[in-house]
């Protein structure tokens, strides 16, 4: 045949080729890797719809774990079963994997060496300023009203008490789905449903 | 046997208590404080590095975190422990996605998770304030004025990660010590 050789490939190899391709590629994690996703599977390949790809990742974000790695699993799931599932969370990691290890072998030969702890002092400099930019980037979507100003500094004051990031990080969830079911119910009814005490965090 | 059992849980729990990118910075700082896997300053490296290398930060630190504490096939347990979650409870719900597409109770419970996430990150970085001291527990003034710099390119100048990361290095090695 005229085609032989352009598109043989099974649709699990051809997928989890392309989660190698986007783990090996894709730097900055999050949203570009989601941009990668919509160019290989649904404008070049129309595996799936726009919406459908989209509804994927709206959930693969809400749930716990590498947000990235939940989307890989479900739209595995979705164009080849289970197996295929595995196979693009694996293909994504696996990029990252490698070349971690490798880093990880060169930074414990070296990181003793007086140039290089130089250096570090001023890499390690930056992690703080990096996480500051990330909060000031979702403030306002994580932050939308009084509550969630309650919540963070209640989250914050707990985690400098010392309370472990999986209760704080729980409770905060509840408390909204507390907050929010609450709300929703008086709206519902007539009446206002504005006041509300601060969250108990 | 016994730490690839621990990298494996501890890294499991990781996977459970983040909600996208960085949230996973303060587990991954208190966890591996608590173990003895890393000090302060090698989770700062850690994060450094991931940040300039391709894939997820998770998997970055899992292998970083894996390897230091148990060679190859520790970061192999710690790797398969932060995708546990994954590969469970996300594959339930691609199964079930049709019932799950926009219920109200999934969006209310991220509601309360999105402010704990900056609230639990912006005490982190106030765990990681003895990365701007010196050995002797000094103010180092190199590290703040870099740290300074670092901001003003991030947040008023949009530079891109790995390009402040280099040139923070270069800073370092003029005003680092």
């Amino acid at each position: 045949m005229v085609e032989e050789g352009k598109r043989t490939l099974p649709k699990w190899a051809d997928m989890s080729l392309v989660m190698l391709k986007i783990g090996l590629f894709t730097f900055g994690g999050g949203w570009s890797i989601v941009a990668q996703m919509q160019k290989e599977f649904v404008e070049k390949r129309g595996w799936l719809g726009e919406e459908e790809l989209l509804d994927i990742v709206a959930i693969g974000r809400s749930f716990p774990g590498i947000m990235v790695v939940n989307t890989a699993v479900m739209l595995g799931y979705r164009i080849g079963g289970v197996g295929c599932a595995f196979l693009c969370a694996f293909g994504m990691a696996f990029p990252a994997f490698v070349v971690m290890a490798a880093v990880t072998t060169c930074y414990t030969a070296v990181r003793d060496n007086p140039w290089v702890a130089r250096a570090m002092v001023g890499v390690r400099a930056v992690v703080v300023p990096i996480i500051l930019s990330a909060c000031l980037g979702m403030r306002k979507s994580a932050v939308r009203d009084r509550v969630g100003l309650g919540i963070a500094v209640l989250a914050f004051l707990g985690l400098l008490a010392g309370i472990s990031n999986l209760y704080i990080i729980f409770l905060g969830g509840f408390v909204g789905l507390a907050v929010q079911t609450l709300l929703a119910s008086r709206q519902a009814q007539p009446g206002q449903g504005e006041e509300k005490g601060g969250g108990e965090g | 046997m016994k730490t690839l059992l621990d990298l494996y849980l501890v890294f499991f729990k990781i996977g459970v208590c983040s909600f996208g990118g960085l949230s996973m910075i303060p587990v991954i700082n208190e966890e591996m404080v608590r173990h003895g896997w890393m000090t302060l300053e090698e989770v700062a490296d850690i994060i450094a590095f991931a940040e300039m290398t391709p894939g997820p930060l998770g998997i970055n630190a899992a292998t970083f975190a894996g390897m230091r504490a148990a060679g190859i096939s520790g970061a192999v347990a710690a790797n398969l422990g932060v995708m546990s979650l994954a590969l469970t409870l996300c594959l339930a719900a691609a199964i079930f996605l049709a019932r799950l597409r926009g219920n109200p109770y999934l969006e209310r419970f991220t509601y309360g998770i999105r402010p704990v996430c900056i609230g639990v990150m912006l005490a982190t970085c106030i765990t990681m304030l003895p990365n701007y001291q010196n050995a002797a527990g000094a103010v180092a003034p190199g590290a703040v004025l870099i740290g300074a710099a670092a901001l003003f390119l991030l947040v008023k100048r949009k530079w891109s990660i790995p390009k402040v990361m280099l040139v923070a290095a270069a800073l370092g090695l003029v005003l680092g010590g």
